[in-house]
């Protein structure tokens, strides 16, 4: 019977171990936890050159930070006025506020008000000038509508102790006593630029229409001038006709038609302004037109156009760092400082001409369009 | 355990199966739930926001503004009260005013290009520089600050901090993306690595038909939910989408389900290998445990076997034996004459005798002189016996009777033997001592049971025991 009793033990033992050995097995499936992390197959269906890449991302910054200078006051109030209430220069403010709010991280406020009339108009410039000298601001910062007009204007404010400094596209005349610019230095030769790459194209020969913005508008008119300083340099290309949109885009596409209806054999425009081109596109396309077209900024209705090859090539400015360098140069003449060491008196910001190929790029960065 | 070890693996698989099954079926009503839940922290957002936009416009209503400066500083205790970070007001001549600036807004705000505000709206700004904003606009038709009147107030909220409100843990499983009605991607969030950035319908228009890619692209633009299942890459994905309340926004919501089921795959494939590991182990573990048990009952039987084989003599022996005289008792003598009986039928016996043996005068010892007495003289009477039929089996089969079996020597000396103690008997007589009748027979062809040997000597042994009285042997009678 004891016998027995031991081997009954003894299988009993043998039972349970099996099943624990068995459970155990059925365990370990349910103790692997590992179901993270998203799988990660990049695949980048939009494979672009990296030289088209880099020519678009160097073409405008948004990354900057501000320089060591140390403010002497812990607020600047400003006033700035620009051409016309436009993108191009939404794109400016952009930069402008990017720059205030770095200043406010320092325990510095920037305030500033950032006006433009509906049109572009040298009157209307010279009004808002005059109004803003007796507010008191700490610097007066234009875009300047027209230099001839303007120039005299600012000097008068500078003689009576205001600090005036230009900015964007548009500097006042030579010997203006503004006290420094900030923008683009080199309209004549970006107009100058996007001719040649037309002409090129062309063979070097063909007629040519120019769309200029506002009249008077130092950057657009230097641009016309660089555009037909180039075309006189070919005797096979010809300039049929020369219009002014006045920073319109539905002028601009009136009048790109009405210079197709009497040149139905044109064979390129060359846009001065941010509004050019898209009128221009825009009567191409709708008369099925192969006029070729070259023009200015960065509309994003006419990168689409790049895009599509509508338009052959665009000059895109780096708005963002006109808008980020205008603030922190107004800051230090501000506190009285001349241009020199601290700041040059024409802080040159860059133009870079783009082609179909950057056009898909420069929407992403831009836009955030694909 | 061959049934525990099919158990597991059977288990395993099943697991297997059943968990690729569930994750076909629950997917899209998880996409759905996950794109519902994200949908409606948008739309409670927005609404939010208007709330505090009209709260910000009544504690304007009530401060006496004077001068832009003022203006600024209440505009920033909303910021801090109400915690509207880009809360900016508009007056009638579509200038901007907010904290820190005061600008002409109409190219940079569309809402601005209406005429009249009627109603609150709700639209999506692209900025330069690739950022978005969800523009949360609402006339303020009874404001007025400086004797200025003010056409709407209106915030500014970045896609991305939409994108991390949205951001909840799923363990990774799900990708989502805001997209306009055109399918462009408007969060900036990846939608898997195949749709990435893109718009929506350019990035699926190469893996799904025409048809349906145009089902969804008129769903899109009538704000009407749907989902979408096509293979990319060699990998099926399934998006489901619903549109936003109060935006023209859709919340894209995709899951790679083939990801899912191939890590769960994988990982069912780990947990049977280690099932298969665990029964190897199992196998092995057993076999050892086997052959030790198998040791030690072999070590054991040899041992206790033994001696339980004697124990079992032992009881059967007790059982067999007449515990007064120590010979075989009448349960002994049954079995014996069982067996001799088969003999008998079988013919396999040829030298057979019976000695029927009784001693005279027990009752009167007993009666007399007690059992104790009696008991003696029983012993006596099995000694006589014992020590004459050396090769005879003797068996007590009454309380003074005996029978002895004799087979092949014992047969062939029975006559000598029977003499030999018939004289002692005879002696025993004179010295009154012990009186055995002896009456014996021989198994002959006649005879078919033991039984019949049996009566023909208890009639000789009644014949002795009529002769020993005559000789002066004690009786009963």
């Amino acid at each position: 019977m004891r016998n027995r009793l031991k081997i009954n033990r003894i299988l009993s033992i043998m039972l349970l171990s099996t099943i624990f050995l068995s459970s155990c097995s059925f365990n370990s499936s349910n103790i692997d936890s590992d179901v993270n992390a998203p799988v990660a197959e990049h695949e980048d269906t939009a494979q672009v050159s990296s030289k088209s890449d880099n020519l678009v991302r160097s073409a405008v910054d948004f990354d900057h930070e501000l320089d060591d200078y140390k403010p002497k006051k812990d607020h600047y109030n400003f006033y700035f006025t620009y051409k016309t209430i436009h993108p191009w220069w939404d794109a400016v403010a952009l930069g402008m506020e990017d720059a205030q709010r770095q200043y406010l991280e320092k325990g510095i406020t920037i305030t500033y008000e950032y006006m433009a009339p509906e049109a572009a108009s040298a009157e209307d410039q010279k009004k808002r000038l005059l109004e803003a000298k007796d507010r008191n601001f700490d610097v007066i910062g234009v875009d300047v509508a027209d230099d001839v007009i303007i120039s005299p204007i600012l000097d008068e404010m500078v003689d009576s102790g205001d600090k005036v400094m230009t900015f964007s596209s548009s500097d006042a005349v030579d010997g203006c006593k503004r006290i420094a610019y900030v923008g683009n230095t080199h309209n004549y030769e970006d107009g100058a630029d996007l001719t040649k790459a037309l002409c090129e194209k062309l063979g070097y020969k063909g007629k040519v229409a120019i769309l200029v913005g506002s009249v008077g508008a130092p950057c657009h008119e230097d641009r016309a001038r660089g555009a037909k300083d180039t075309i006189a340099q070919y005797p096979d290309m010809e300039i049929v006709a020369t219009e002014y949109d006045m920073d319109s885009v539905d002028l601009a596409y009136e009048l790109t038609m009405n210079i197709l209806k009497d040149n139905p054999d044109l064979d390129g425009i060359i846009c001065c302004n941010m509004s050019n081109p898209v009128g221009a596109a825009r009567a191409v396309i709708e008369t099925g037109s192969s006029t070729v077209i070259v023009g200015m900024d960065h509309a994003q209705e006419a990168l689409h156009y790049l895009k599509d090859g509508v338009i052959y090539c665009l000059g895109v400015q780096d708005c963002y760092s006109i808008g980020f360098d205008t603030i922190q140069t107004a800051v230090k003449i501000a506190d009285g400082n001349k241009p020199g060491d601290l700041f040059k008196e024409k802080t040159d910001e860059i133009t870079t001409v783009i082609y179909q190929e950057d056009a898909a790029i420069m929407l992403e960065l831009l836009y955030g369009d694909d | 355990m061959a049934m525990i070890i099919s158990n597991a693996i059977l288990s395993s698989k099943q697991t297997v199966s059943a968990t690729n099954e569930a994750v076909s079926e629950v997917s899209s009503f998880y996409l759905e739930a996950m794109a519902d839940r994200r949908a409606k922290t948008i739309t409670n957002l927005i609404n939010s926001n208007f709330d505090h936009m009209e709260k910000a416009v009544a504690y304007i209503n009530n401060e006496k503004i004077g001068s832009e400066e003022e203006l600024r500083a209440t505009l920033g205790n909303i910021k801090s009260l109400l915690s509207l970070d880009r809360f900016a007001l508009v007056d009638d001549d579509k200038i901007v005013h907010t904290q820190y600036t005061t600008y002409t807004g109409g190219s940079r705000h569309d809402f601005l290009s209406d005429e009249k505000m009627d109603e609150k709206s709700v639209s999506t700004v692209s900025i330069y520089g690739s950022a978005k904003q969800l523009c949360l606009a609402a006339p303020t038709p009874d404001l007025s600050i400086a004797g200025k009147r003010y056409r709407a107030s209106f915030v500014q909220i970045d896609v991305g901090e939409i994108v991390n409100l949205l951001a909840f843990e799923d363990e990774g499983r799900t990708y989502f993306g805001l997209y306009s009605k055109n399918g462009e991607n408007i969060s900036g969030t990846e939608l898997g690595p195949y749709v990435s950035k893109h718009n929506l319908f350019t990035a699926i228009g190469n893996v799904i038909d025409e048809k349906t890619l145009n089902e969804n692209r008129d769903n899109f633009f009538n704000a009407v939910e749907g989902s979408i299942t096509y293979i990319a890459n060699g990998t099926e994905e399934t998006l489901v989408y619903v549109p936003i309340e109060k935006t023209d926004w859709m919340m894209v919501v995709l899951i790679r389900e083939s990801v899912i089921q191939d890590r769960i795959r994988s990982i069912s494939e780990r947990s049977l290998t280690t099932s298969k590991r665990q029964i190897v182990f199992t196998v092995v573990f057993s076999a050892l445990f086997f052959l030790v048990l198998l040791f030690m009952l072999k070590a054991l039987s040899k041992k206790d076997l033994e001696a339980e084989k004697a124990n079992s003599n032992n009881f059967r022996n007790m059982a067999n034996t007449d515990s007064l005289t120590g010979v075989r008792n009448k349960h002994a003598y049954s079995e014996a004459e069982t067996y001799l009986n088969q003999k008998i039928r079988q013919n396999e016996i040829d030298k057979l005798a019976l000695v029927v043996c009784d001693i005279n005068g027990l009752k009167i010892v007993n009666d007399t002189l007690g059992h104790a007495a009696g008991d003696k003289l029983i012993k006596e009477a099995c000694s006589l016996i014992c020590e004459h039929f050396t090769h005879g089996a003797v068996y007590r089969i009454g309380g003074d009777e005996f029978v002895v079996i004799l087979q092949e020597k014992g047969f062939d000396t029975m006559l000598e033997v029977i003499d030999d103690i018939n004289r002692a008997i005879e002696e025993s007589i004179k010295k009154k001592e012990v009186v055995i009748a002896i009456g014996y027979s021989e198994l002959t062809k006649q005879d078919q049971l033991v039984h019949d040997v049996f009566e023909r000597a208890d009639q000789m042994m009644y014949q002795r025991k009529q002769e020993l009285k005559q000789m002066g042997a004690p009786t009963r009678l």
